[in-house]
């Protein structure tokens, strides 16, 4: 009884996954700087779970949505430098998005 | 025919209540991390994973045909002495899986459910019925190597998610915005789950139908019941197990940064999907754990607490000889017995569900005592507070010494 590795099918794993993970990661970090440089700094609300912990509280939350207000009106770009930032991070979070896409559709029809 | 037609009906039932206990189990794994940022509200995070390893389910069936075409060699055995032993078989994962849950050891659903498969046929049809390249090509080395492979991609990704959102003025870097992210990235999770961990009963009640005789060996692909019952199953699990993890979000989760998460997450859907397309039957605990790993190393001045990272290993290790041994006494029990050993295995299964569902009500799961998994192994890395400067940031500090220096001249 012989035992056959097909060694290359783990090369085929690391390659796509890392590929894939780098991609995701990359258009959608890119797309967050972008945002920043645009003015738009995103906040996320402040979370609370009644059986569980504080994830943020709503002085945090207000404490960086008023960091964001003054990085925002203290921003050296001009309207129109921020306005192309502000498409080049929407350009990089749909990148993102098609990267997604097409890895569940190579799965789906390599299938 | 009866009796043949009454184990068949035991060993659906039996995996679909493993596929319950993987979903039930697994939610933490997808969903503790956007739960714990505030990404998504509890309910609507534990209904997204639910409906997410539904759609996984029918992605794809390369690993379902692992199972069911590639482990068990159907052609070494007799079918009326088989179908017991698949039943002996799930009773040792289940044993396996519930006890180390309870006791809160590191295990895999899915190596407790091979080794109790392997152990349950060794045992009853000989060591000649195991296809063993098929067990190290698509089991074993996947095992090793898939947490590895997840860990080193999460670690690149965390080092790229800093290294282009870093800023080296005060103000706002706007990785808030990774929280958003984490509700893709998780969802991606929850499908690959879905594409991976329902597969394995699906192969299983194929391998099954097969041995029966109700499924032709040349038809491949699982029956579209079998796809849609396994899918269902998972997916009540997964629903039903998210109220455990709101509870488990006290401990281990709030030290992963919403950047961090973002790329261990990614990391883990990708390495998941691309061997769930190749057929590789991975423990999706292990593949998230090693990306939380990954990742907390991507972070600059972090170490990894061995101590720590060596006890959850050992635990993997342990899986499935462990899981083997306890399938290989169940299929004694049948192969000794005969029908009298299927029921006291049947009991025997009743008796250790009930007692353990009765033992774990009584040790109620608060923040204190729970913690999935996967945030647990977060703990083997540790992260200092104040992380040794950049490059750039040490070039900052040499510069202003040096007009410092040149002004006090």
């Amino acid at each position: 009884m012989s035992i056959t590795i097909d060694w290359f099918a783990f090369v085929q794993v690391f390659v796509a996954a890392m590929l894939a993970t780098v991609l995701v990661v990359g258009f959608y970090s890119l797309g967050l700087r972008l945002l920043v440089r645009a003015g738009r700094v995103p906040v996320v609300g402040p979370a609370e779970f009644t059986d569980a912990i504080t994830v943020i509280t709503v002085k945090d939350a207000q404490r960086a949505a008023k960091a964001a207000a003054k990085a925002a009106r203290k921003s050296p770009l001009t309207p129109a430098q921020r306005q192309i930032a502000a498409v080049g991070a929407y350009i990089s979070f749909a990148l993102c998005g098609l990267a997604v896409l097409g890895g569940l559709l190579l799965i789906v029809f390599n299938h | 025919m009866e009796t043949a037609t009454l184990i068949v009906v035991l060993v659906i039932v039996l995996a679909l209540f493993f596929d319950f206990t993987n979903g039930f189990h697994d939610t933490a794994n997808a969903m503790a991390t956007p739960i714990a940022t505030g990404a998504l509200k509890p309910k609507v995070a534990v209904l997204l994973a639910a409906i997410l390893n539904l759609v996984g389910a029918f992605l794809s069936t390369e690993v379902s045909q692992t199972i069911s075409h590639g482990i068990i060699r159907e052609d070494e055995i007799n079918p009326n002495a088989f179908l017991p032993l698949i039943f002996a078989g799930l009773i040792g994962a289940i044993t396996w899986n519930m006890f180390t849950w309870l006791l809160g050891l590191p295990s895999s659903s899915s190596h407790a459910l091979f080794g109790g498969l392997i152990g349950a046929t060794i045992v009853g049809a000989g060591w000649m019925a195991i296809d063993y390249s098929v067990v190290l090509s698509k089991v074993i080395l996947p095992a090793v190597l898939a947490p590895l492979t997840a860990g080193i991609i999460a670690f690149t990704a965390t080092r790229i998610a800093y290294a282009i959102t870093r800023r080296y003025d005060t103000k706002p870097d706007g990785r808030d915005g990774f929280r958003f992210g984490q509700i893709f990235t998780s969802s991606l999770v929850a499908l690959a789950h879905g594409t991976n961990d329902a597969q394995k009963t699906m192969g299983v009640i194929t391998l099954t139908l097969i041995i029966a005789g109700v499924q032709s060996p040349s038809q491949t692909a699982p029956e579209l019941w079998v796809i849609l019952a396994c899918g269902i199953t998972i997916a009540l699990g997964t629903y039903m197990g998210g109220w455990r993890i709101i509870r488990t979000l006290g401990k281990g989760l709030t030290d992963v940064k919403p950047a961090q998460g973002f790329s261990a997450e990614s990391s883990t859907a990708a390495t998941i999907l691309s061997s769930s397309a190749l057929g590789f039957a991975l423990s999706t605990t292990q593949v998230a754990s090693g990306s939380v790993i990954g990742s907390g190393l991507g972070r600059r001045g972090a170490t990894v607490r061995w101590r720590t990272a060596g006890r959850i290993m050992v635990g993997w290790l342990f899986t499935l000889p462990a899981s083997a041994a306890v399938g290989g006494v169940m299929a004694v029990m049948v192969a000794w017995l005969g029908g009298w050993g299927i029921l006291i295995d049947a009991v025997f299964a009743v008796v250790v569900i009930l007692t353990i569902f009765l033992l774990s009500r009584r040790n109620a799961v608060t923040a204190a005592n729970a913690m999935s998994e996967v945030a647990e192994s977060g703990t083997a890395v540790k992260v200092t507070r104040n992380p040794p400067p950049t490059r750039r940031q040490r070039a900052a500090v040499r510069d202003e010494a040096r007009r410092e220096k040149e002004g006090s001249k």
